[in-house]
């Protein structure tokens, strides 16, 4: 059998990166690790760089089993240009520990990988075990923090729920094979038929939903992220919180959308359900929280209703909607947790209200959370006003008005909590006014992330672009 | 040079915003250049706008039927095409030459008034976005692009109103702005979403065009009227219309000049502006009109009767802008675009002049506020005082001053549709406009000098915005007569204004003159006993001083619903959601003992929820999905 | 083999697989349970004989029931300090746990019971070995290299995560 393998380019760059970054971590003596973190990004970035010349492929590998198209080459853009960012934001984190450094940054690539094999599969073998390399890769990097009992907590929670999240996806993906008889996506669309829904097929399905829903996030499956996110390093947080988030809905959408789009009308509903459950609950839970991080989490949980809701539409449309949100929400949710970032390596403090006064003390910092807030708030002319905007209107052709509304209500209670970080950096009292220090590579970080956030919010046509070809790979409405 | 100015309107916007730019990552340590940089850019606004006011009203009649429009695509997706452009026709040219010509004035004015500031950079760079995005919601060509533009100011609002963000009652007015505004814009942005949804575009000309013929994309006149309303709710925010006014007297926290922005001619006036550009709505939809007419005369009414008993300066003329916005609002329910951006034009001026005459009071005497801590002031600051006098003749609408025309118009209007009611409210609010202005320019100009006070007549560069706009006051009104001056160019359908009869003319005047007779009575002279009739008007005027308690009607709403409502969702989270997995654990009798374990016990409890959860679903599933229904009926076809 | 003889051992593997399993959960004795966990697994292997997939029975056998057990034992051992006999106790959730997972359990069967699944397979093939390493280096190329690169990080966060407990005693 010939297989192209020029078309796994991405993938085994993406491999060598990792395994290379291995090697050199045993190679190198312990005190001359300090570049990793740049060799990482750069490597990262490259094959980021390389990614652009897979655009308008669309080729599957030994029928199906793999596909090279655009959804899968959006998404994983997507994983690289978040994997770059996050290893220079992990710099100074990784600086402070004792030892690892270079498993740090490996098995931050590992994690990438883990997310393009996902995002890529064509069956559900490869899918599954793309999500496990990612997510037990997370499994170690959220427990990374030596020594730190919250660390240790947050890696055991993630380890356990984690796990059963996987069996319950897994029991979901045999029951799948049981009744479709085969593994490969794209051969779904013709083994189940509409008319034919067996109970084994909704038992299958409800196990999936409750499997990705756990990944995403979403309500009532998210009960472990403001804790996990809370525990984990910062960088891990907010990789975790964009990749893996952006992976399992690309992984989600993959299945439902590429694979059983003929029986959608037993699904939307469903998910209009959870998606309007996540916005509210995630947004007001929101609202009381002190520690940045955990709010940034429930704001996630919000984040992945508004997500959901291109789900739910069913259409291009919707996906194209998905696909953009999530490709702006890598930046807004990276800035923020940069900031976050750089502030505790200074103070050592993730609460909210040690943030008064930032404004005074690193303006920048206060600049990019706030853009970066107002924008997953979907405040014009920020980029996530142009994403809810794909969103909602894509759900309201659909003749959802009623999610849309709940939609636009929610946005608007989440400005509170927002605005009440913005209030605290802006019109706060710094208890000390002596300026933050942050390294370069951070400022890089933030500075990329509020650039593309504003530009995208004024001209977003190059990514709708994207967006647009990555969602014409689904033959829907 | 005017086929340039029209051509590259853009700029207009565009230049206060590269000057926002220029300050803000270059400039900012360098004062005087950042305030020369603002001033230039905002200069060379004005001048192009007044070449644009040139070419679209020296064209005669071309401009009013068909707008000189031109867009870029900015972006698309199916059945939804959005683009950024210019629109320039008869109102946006006025608009933009009021507004380049205030927020000009205003920033000249800030170079006195904020000199040793140690935010004076920041200052000027906020008001040169402030600009330009009102300038950038003027020339709008869409909905779409009006609505970024319009929260780009309410934005700027927020970042100004609380720009003394050290004082705690700045921090609250912004936030109260901020919040009170939103709640308008997501009953405008349900509007747009409907009108999109209708008819297909945002686009103002096409719109215009299509929205009489509604019967054609299914929907009937009460949906219309509803779009139409829904549409009006973010003005009711945006312009401090009844019973979203709340949060316009407390902007007033925010720096003088940036007052007199905001109320003269940026974000308030953005409402009417809005108004007047989808009149063509309101037009068809007569019920929504109705609400729009009555909104605003009611508001003209009520916050004059709140502005009687007012004490601080600025909150007087707060109260009084709340009250002269209800009128430009009344003018466009009652169907006149004519008359609403008449008034809107004068009132500009004038009220401008009065904020930033306020702003030299204040400046004098190193931050007294109360009216009646003042008093003789025309002795030592002459060049204030004479100004403001102007500005209050205007405001009252004495013959020739510019608001006894515009009012006039209003009130022509309101009386030629039928509206008697309204016209009544409207006279009589026009009498006690006369009065509250006239009493705090008796209180603080005339009467005795008070020995404690020392004030001093402000810098010439604070002067000579107040000597043009009081030459405004008197001329303006000439300037854009309806009969033949800008006026006859702006409007909808037909020319429609006519002369006032005789009576119409002299009731007003009566009743201005008897507004200022009285409270010349009152504050001046001491005839009357303000004292006296203060205890006799009683519960009236604690509900007037107060302004009818509303502010604290909200703050109880706010505090017990809005912060109840997350605070009720996270205990029923962590209670009840917990809860109900623990409270199965009660028939053990061992339920306290989990919650005491939570550390140990949540990881579980996560777990439990997560199975229970998944059952649900698939039960859910099972019995409500059309799959079920099939395999009852023995597994489909 | 006849239906019978198919019926019988079935019941039996699950009988084994069924009540080793809650003896897992509910022994007090954590190495009880760790050697009741070897014998879940022979259960679950002798379902696969029955399924002829004799080379994952192979594999259940030697990796989960050789191994992985073991392991478990092993750690348990190295690890635990106090009383092994009150090692592990149920929390206070015994209830609350059994009334989800029997909810789990009802749905499970009652939907898998009303399911049609169709016409089964012919018999398996004789040489599933050869088959399956055939398929794993063409067919399934992609997921057999993840699953390799998988278990290398599985072996470097283990030793990451280990390596990092001795250090902060």
């Amino acid at each position: 059998m010939n297989i192209d393998y020029s078309l796994l380019t991405i993938e085994m760059l993406t491999a060598g990166l990792a395994l290379g970054l291995l090697v050199l971590s045993l190679v190198v003596p312990g005190d001359q690790r300090k570049g990793f973190g740049y060799l990482t990004a750069a490597g990262l970035a490259i094959i980021f760089a390389i990614s652009f010349a897979f655009n308008g492929v669309n080729k599957e590998i030994i029928g199906g089993m793999y596909l090279i198209d655009d959804f899968g080459n959006f998404f994983k853009q997507l994983a690289l240009v978040a994997g770059v960012l996050v290893a220079l934001a992990s710099i100074p984190y990784v600086e402070k520990l004792e030892s690892y450094r270079g498993e740090y940054y490996s098995l931050l690539v590992f994690a990438t990988l883990g997310m393009v094999v996902m995002v890529g599969a064509g069956d559900l073998i490869s899918l599954y075990l793309g999500l496990e390399l990612m997510t037990i890769t997370f499994f170690v990097l959220t427990a990374f923090k030596r020594g730190d009992s919250k660390s240790a907590e947050a890696g055991i929670k993630y380890v356990l729920l984690g796990a059963m999240s996987s069996a319950i996806l897994l029991y979901g993906l045999s029951m799948l094979y049981g009744v479709a008889k085969t593994t490969v996506i794209s051969e779904l669309v013709s083994t189940i038929q509409a008319g034919q829904i067996s109970p084994a097929l909704i038992l299958g399905l409800m196990f999936l939903v409750g499997g990705f829903g756990f990944k995403i996030s979403a309500v009532p499956f998210h009960m472990w992220s403001p804790d996990v996110y809370e525990g984990a390093p910062t960088p891990v947080t907010s990789y975790l919180a964009v990749g893996s988030k952006a992976a399992a809905f690309a992984a989600f959408v993959r299945i439902f959308m590429g694979g059983m789009p003929q029986i959608q009308e037993i699904w939307i509903a469903l998910f209009a359900g959870l998606s309007a459950l996540s916005m509210i609950i995630g947004n007001l839970i929101a609202i009381p929280q002190t520690n940045i991080k955990r709010m940034l989490a429930f704001s996630g949980v919000a984040q992945a209703g508004y997500i959901l809701t291109g789900m739910v539409a069913g259409t291009n449309a919707g996906i194209k909607g998905l696909a953009f949100y999530l490709m702006i929400y890598v930046f807004a949710t990276i800035g923020a947790f940069t900031v976050a970032i750089g502030f505790s390596n200074a103070t050592g403090s993730d609460e909210i209200k040690d943030m008064a006064g930032l404004s005074q003390r690193n303006p920048l910092m206060a600049a990019v959370m706030l853009v970066c807030l107002l924008s997953m708030a979907g405040i014009p002319p920020l980029a996530g006003f142009a994403g809810k905007l794909f969103l909602f209107s894509a759900i309201v052709a659909q003749g959802k008005l009623w999610l849309a509304l709940v939609g636009l209500i929610m946005s608007m209670v989440s400005v509170y909590y927002y605005l009440s970080v913005a209030k605290s950096m802006y019109m706060g009292e710094a208890a000390d006014p002596s300026p933050i220090e942050i390294p370069g590579s951070l400022k890089l970080v933030l500075i990329v992330s509020m650039v593309v956030t504003i530009f995208l919010g004024i001209y977003p046509a190059p990514l709708t672009g994207l967006a647009e070809a990555a969602a014409s790979v689904f033959a829907l409405k | 040079m005017i086929e340039f100015a029209m051509q590259k309107a853009w700029l207009i916007p565009f230049l206060p915003f590269l000057s926002f730019v220029l300050i803000g990552l270059i400039t900012k340590r360098s004062e005087k250049l950042s305030a020369f940089i603002s001033i230039a850019c905002i200069l060379t606004s004005f001048v192009l706008a007044i070449l644009v006011a040139v070419g679209i009203f020296g064209a005669g009649e071309e401009f009013i039927e068909k707008s000189f429009e031109y867009s870029a695509r900015w972006f698309s997706m199916p059945g939804l095409e959005i683009s950024m452009g210019v629109k320039l026709d008869p109102v946006s040219s006025m608009m933009l030459f009021v507004v380049t010509l205030v927020a000009s004035l205003v920033q000249i004015y800030s170079l006195g008034y904020m000199h040793g500031d140690p935010g004076f950079s920041r200052f000027f760079a906020y008001l040169s976005l402030f600009a330009a995005s009102m300038l950038g919601l003027v020339i709008a060509t869409n909905l779409l692009q009006m609505f970024v533009f319009w929260e780009l100011v309410g934005l700027c609002s927020y970042l100004l109103i609380g720009y003394y963000y050290f004082k705690v009652s700045a921090r609250e007015a912004a936030k109260k702005a901020f919040m009170t505004t939103r709640i308008g814009d997501f009953g405008m942005l349900l509007g747009i979403l409907f009108l999109q949804i209708v008819f297909g575009t945002l686009n103002f000309t096409e719109l215009a065009e299509i929205v009489p013929k509604y019967a054609d994309y299914g929907i009937t006149l009460g949906t219309l009227n509803l779009i139409a309303i829904l549409l009006f709710i973010g003005p009711v925010g945006k312009s401090g219309q009844f019973p979203l006014h709340v949060w316009l007297p407390d902007a007033m926290e925010g720096p003088t000049p940036v007052s007199a922005l905001i109320h003269a001619a940026t974000m308030v006036v953005a409402g009417v502006y809005l108004v007047g550009r989808t009149l063509f709505l309101y037009k068809t939809a007569t019920t929504a009109a109705e609400v729009v007419a009555y909104v605003g005369g009611f508001t003209a009414f009520f916050a004059a009767t709140i502005a009687l008993t007012q004490i601080e300066m600025k909150r007087i003329l707060a109260y009084s802008t709340v009250s002269q916005l209800g009128y430009m609002i009344m003018a466009l329910g009652v169907g006149s675009l004519t008359a609403s951006m008449f008034q809107l034009f004068t009132h500009a001026f004038f009220k401008a002049l009065m904020f930033l005459g306020a702003g030299s009071v204040l400046h004098a005497m190193h931050g007294k506020v109360n009216v009646w801590d003042f008093g003789g002031l025309r002795k030592k600051m002459p060049y204030t005082a004479w100004t403001f006098v102007i500005g209050g003749l205007a405001i009252a609408g004495i013959w020739p001053f510019a608001g006894f025309y515009s009012k006039d118009e209003i009130l022509l209007e309101a009386f030629n549709t039928g509206h008697t009611g309204l016209f009544w409210l409207a006279v009589i609010t026009a009498a006690m406009t006369a009065f509250y202005m006239w009493r705090m320019i008796f209180l603080t100009f005339f009467g005795e000098e008070k020995a404690e006070n020392h004030p001093h007549e402000s810098p010439f560069s604070m002067l000579l915005p107040l000597f043009v706009l009081a030459f405004l006051s008197v001329v303006g009104g000439w300037v854009a007569l309806p009969e033949h001056g800008w006026g006859y160019y702006i409007r909808l359908g037909e020319h429609e204004a006519g002369h006032a009869p005789a009576w119409m003319i002299a009731t007003a005047t009566t009743a201005a003159v008897g507004g200022i007779a009285l409270a010349a009575a009152m504050y001046w002279k001491k005839i009357i006993s303000y004292e006296a009739v203060g205890k006799a008007a009683g519960p009236l005027y604690t509900l007037s001083f107060n302004k009818y308690f509303i502010d604290e009607f909200y703050l109880w709403i706010n505090h017990t619903i809005v912060d109840g409502l997350g605070r009720l969702l996270y205990w029923v989270d962590i209670y009840v959601v917990d809860g109900i997995v623990n409270g199965l654990g009660f028939f053990t009798k061992e339920a306290g003992a989990v919650l005491r374990h939570t550390q140990t016990g949540r990881l579980q409890n996560y777990a439990l929820i997560l199975f229970a959860a998944v059952v649900v679903l698939v039960l859910y599933m099972y019995f409500k999905s059309p799959a079920a229904a099939m395999i009852v009926l023995g597994g489909g076809n | 083999m006849s239906d019978a003889v198919f019926t019988v051992a079935f019941y039996v593997f699950s009988a084994v697989t069924v009540l080793a399993a809650l003896g897992v959960v509910l022994k007090k004795n954590l190495v009880h349970s760790a050697l009741l966990l070897i014998l879940a697994f022979v259960g679950v292997a002798g379902i696969y004989v029955l399924l002829q997939a004799d080379f994952i029975a192979a594999v259940q056998i030697l990796v989960y029931a050789g191994a992985v057990a073991i392991l478990v034992a092993f750690g348990v051992m190295l690890t635990k300090r106090g009383d092994i006999r009150e090692s592990n106790l149920a929390n206070r959730q015994k209830w609350p746990a059994l009334f989800v997972v029997a909810g789990v359990f009802a749905v499970i069967y009652a939907l898998l019971g009303q399911t049609n699944w169709g016409p089964l397979a012919a018999a398996g093939p004789e040489d599933s070995v050869g088959i399956l390493a055939t398929l794993m280096l063409t067919d399934f190329v992609v997921p057999f290299e993840t699953a390799a690169i998988l278990l290398t990080v599985a072996m470097l966060g283990a030793i990451v995560i280990a390596k990092e407990v001795k250090n902060s005693k």
